[in-house]
């Protein structure tokens, strides 16, 4: 292609302290301290002094100034003053008057090198002007504004001093783009405020240079640059350092920014925040422009104002934020210790859990439902989500501004949740509460047009365009949201506790209401035991003795005092089945489930050969039909279907032909049995309470039976986790079905 | 020396048991013992039977409901003596739950039949019980 290929990552590789060129609005000398004799002198150097700089290659200092006003004794005590005190600030600038007009002299001492620097000198008259700006600024600092508008100022006070047409304050984020959030400008420009620029356009050792020099011009970006000359011995490894140079010249790629951007004449002023780059004031001026160096000095101490006003109101900032979130927080742990509801004390009062972050959008995924406010992905997403946090290892809270790098699938909500802040409630039952922010492509506004990042040049070659570095950028931006504060996360990790507290109050709550139904429990089956036995033993003996009177002295008594005798005998047997009966039913509602697979045949076969043995002498058939196995416990199944059929061959019992088929069927989610009989059946209407303790219906009256039958079928269902279900009419039989789940019970 | 001891403290079930004993049509001499402190003495020959160590029973009927010691202890304890380890012990109870019976096996019972709470059926089930176990029975005999 060319010899300068278009690649983003030549402004990152690009050399810039070393480009051996100063800016041709001055001059430039490199001396050595010991000997004072030049080692470096700038081409232009002609023009000043009357000599090419090949000339002065090598000589001492004394004698350059031969064909000048300048004495060289003058230079050389300046020279040694600043030697002795280490330090070249009490110097600079030093004004001097070369070829009838008057400079500044600026010197410094850097990698071995003392470097000498000519620039003009401005008008004297500014410098009272600018001290009066100076004062100003510091008043303005002291009082207390805000900071937008405390920037606003400071640029506009920036354009006075310097007098460029435009001064931006250019603020970084984090991934050092830039946002113009302040802009003094001449009325006929365009506006420039809220602009985003992509972190390539200042690259990385540019902010360095910006941390060490704090004002750098470019005077004009249409001149052409003064190579810089050394002693023929001196060796090229070793170029001149200008990282402290005020005339160091402009990269071209940079120049080639400028010019894309329509301006002639630049000046940056860094705003540094605890040592680090936070911004820049950027001035722009469409025509080349000069900036002396008392002024640039003003303008640098207007910025370091800043500078300072920045840590303060930054801690001061943070102050608020955490304040106003901390209240915010104890209202809802207030809010929390007041309902003992969770998600009502979050959602449901003036002060909600979007109150805590800066968040846009809030979900609260709690004892299986979903609670939202604000900006949030859809419920199904927020199900999703809430899946995919328990396979992270996000113990007590994840944060990220940048969901999709963690979890592709966020990529369908990145417009209300490219970050997101979740804390975990309890990783087992999926309860979380989730923080969205936006994606923020959405509030960026584009500097240029990204469609068009690269320009053809009138030699045909690709130049390259710093508006390129869009496309880049936009990827990067992409799906990302602005940072979660220390203070935001801080603030939900507390909240995080709050709510753990109240659900560890309440769960201990439950834990104690288990302890005494433990302690009931055990008294009724105390209680059960006692009925058992106790009961039963002296229903026995009632029973045994009518028994052996009806035996040894039935042949005393007379019919009807045999009949009574029958009568005691059958009351107590009654008795003693309905005791079992209860017995049966209170175990039932809490023995252990022992879920198995059951073989149905051979369950169905036995009650059905049991049946047949007691109801000898009556014309019943039991068929069985298909018998796919279910999941239940055995001794449970077994007195379900003994009940069932058992009811069946009960009421057929006044039927010359009693038929009882049963019936089973496997489907996907559940296994139904039926069991239909030709009995008496029963008035549906009747039938509401038909699993109700003790509930008889009224034709069954004549039929034997405690009222306790169905009721344990019922529990035994419900234990199950199945169903029963039944029709009939009278004279016209029963049918009940049952079903259990398909897959086994845990 | 009785075939069967019956270890019961209710006197109505010890009384009907005895009835039905002697109505059987067997020679079977039997002994009711009402509480589990005797029962012990009796079958490991303690307290009053120390000195005179009466021959061990063919087959021990034990309600498992005692006041005092219970069913259970007396059949752990005699489950640790050589002289009883293998003694027929069938525990002989009013009560079903599962519970009980699971107890009476892991105590050592060699069956468990619950008390079926009519005369004819006791008489049936008191039968068949010697029939089995004093007839059907191999024992080993520890005099």
């Amino acid at each position: 292609m060319s010899a300068f290929t278009v690649d983003l990552t030549n402004c990152e590789r690009e050399p810039i302290h070393i480009l051996g060129h100063v800016q041709s609005h001055g001059y430039l000398l490199a001396i050595l301290p010991d000997t004072y004799s030049v080692v470096h002198a700038s081409d232009n150097i002609v023009d000043l002094l009357g000599m090419p700089a090949t000339d002065l290659l090598g000589k001492s200092i004394d004698t350059l100034f031969s064909g000048t006003e300048l004495p060289a004794s003058t230079v050389i005590e300046l020279l040694n003053v600043g030697r002795r005190n280490h330090s070249w600030e009490t110097i600079n600038p030093q004004p001097v008057t070369l070829n009838d007009r008057t400079w500044n002299l600026i010197i410094h001492e850097y990698q071995g090198l003392i470097i000498l620097e000519w620039e003009s000198a401005g008008d004297e008259r500014n410098t009272a002007i600018n001290q009066q700006l100076i004062a100003q600024s510091l008043t303005e600092v002291q009082a207390s504004r805000t900071l937008p508008d405390l920037l606003q100022n400071t640029a506009q006070r920036i354009k006075t001093i310097i007098g460029y047409d435009r001064v931006m304050v250019y603020q970084f984020s984090p991934d050092w783009h830039g946002h113009v959030v302040a802009e003094a400008k001449d009325d006929h420009l365009e506006p420039y405020l809220g602009l985003h620029y992509p972190a390539s356009d200042i690259p990385r050792q540019a902010r360095e240079l910006y941390k060490i020099n704090l004002v750098r011009l470019i005077a004009d970006v249409g001149s052409t640059p003064s190579r810089i000359l050394s002693i023929p011995d001196w060796p090229v490894d070793q170029p001149l350092d200008l990282t402290h140079s005020v005339l160091r010249a402009v990269s071209p790629i940079h120049i080639e920014y400028l010019k894309n951007m329509g301006v002639q004449a630049s000046m940056s002023i860094s705003l540094l925040y605890r040592g680090e780059l936070w911004g820049l004031i950027s001035c722009h001026n469409t025509t080349p422009r000069f900036v002396d160096y008392p002024a640039r000095q003003a303008a640098k101490f207007v910025s370091q104002l800043l500078s300072s006003a920045l840590e303060f109101r930054r801690s001061e900032e943070d102050k608020t934020n955490l304040l106003q979130y901390t209240q915010n927080a104890q209202r809802l742990h207030e809010q929390l210790l007041l309902t003992d509801d969770v998600a009502r004390a979050l959602t449901k009062f003036p002060v909600t859990a979007l109150d805590v972050t800066n968040a846009t959008g809030v979900a609260l995924l709690f004892n299986d439902k979903i609670y939202q406010l604000g900006q949030t992905p859809s419920e199904a997403q927020l199900w999703e989500l809430g899946q995919w946090l328990t396979t992270t290892n996000a113990e007590t809270f994840l944060e990220t501004n940048h969901l999709t790098s963690l979890y592709p699938p966020a990529e369908a909500f990145r417009e209300v949740g490219a970050g997101m802040l979740a804390i975990a409630l309890s990783r087992e039952l999926k309860e979380y509460v989730l923080w969205f922010k936006p994606e923020r492509i959405r509030e960026v506004t584009w500097a240029g047009n990204p469609d068009k990042p690269v320009t053809v040049g009138g030699d045909g070659q690709l130049r390259l365009s710093p508006r390129k570095s869009f496309e880049a950028w936009t990827e990067i931006v992409r799906n990302t949201s602005n940072h979660w504060t220390e203070t935001e996360i801080g603030t939900v990790v507390k909240l995080r506790e709050d709510i753990l507290q109240v659900l560890t109050k309440q769960a201990n709550a439950i834990r104690m209401l288990n302890q005494r139904l433990q302690v009931a429990y055990e008294e009724l089956d105390a209680f059960s035991y006692t009925v058992s036995h106790d009961l039963r033993t002296p229903l026995s003996s009632i029973r045994c003795y009518s028994e052996i009177l009806l035996e040894e002295h039935g042949k005393d008594f007379d019919e009807d005092a045999q009949a009574l005798f029958q009568k005691i005998i059958d009351s107590t047997e009654r008795m003693r089945s309905l005791i079992r009966h209860i017995l049966y039913y209170s175990r039932m509602g809490r023995t252990d489930l022992d879920t198995q697979s059951i073989d149905m045949r051979q369950l169905l076969e036995g009650i059905r050969e049991e049946l047949l043995v007691t109801a000898k002498g009556r014309s019943l058939q039991i068929e069985i039909g298909n018998t796919p196995p279910i999941n239940a416990d055995s001794t449970m199944a077994l007195q379900l279907f003994t009940n069932l059929i058992g009811n069946a061959v009960k009421y057929t019992q006044h039927k010359t032909d009693a038929v009882v088929r049963i019936n089973g069927q496997q489907t996907d989610d559940e296994v139904v049995y039926t069991i239909e009989d030709n009995g008496i059946g029963f008035d549906m209407k009747q039938a509401g309470k038909m699993f109700d303790l003790f509930k008889r219906l009224e034709n069954a009256r004549n039929y034997e039976g405690s009222g306790v039958g169905l009721a344990i079928v019922k529990r035994i269902i419900n234990r199950h986790q199945g169903k029963i279900w039944f029709r009939s009419e009278p004279d016209r039989g029963a049918t009940f079905s049952i079903s259990f789940p398909a897959v086994p019970l845990v | 020396m009785a075939d069967v001891l019956y270890i019961e403290d209710d006197p109505n079930d010890a009384d009907i048991f005895g009835r039905l004993m002697q109505k059987l049509d067997r020679h079977i001499t039997y002994m009711v013992l009402s509480s589990g402190t005797e029962a012990i003495n009796y079958l490991l020959g303690k307290g009053s039977y120390q000195t005179f160590r009466p021959q061990l029973p063919k087959l021990v009927l034990m309600d498992l409901n005692l006041d005092g010691i219970s069913g259970f202890d007396i059949i752990e304890q005699t489950r640790a003596v050589d002289r009883t380890r293998f003694l027929p012990i069938v525990a002989f109870s009013t009560s079903d739950s599962p519970r009980d019976i699971r107890s009476a096996y892991e105590a050592g019972v060699n069956a468990y039949v619950v008390k079926p709470g009519s005369y004819p059926a006791t008489r049936t089930l008191i039968d068949q019980l010697c029939d089995f176990w004093l007839d059907k029975n191999t024992r080993i005999d520890y005099t």
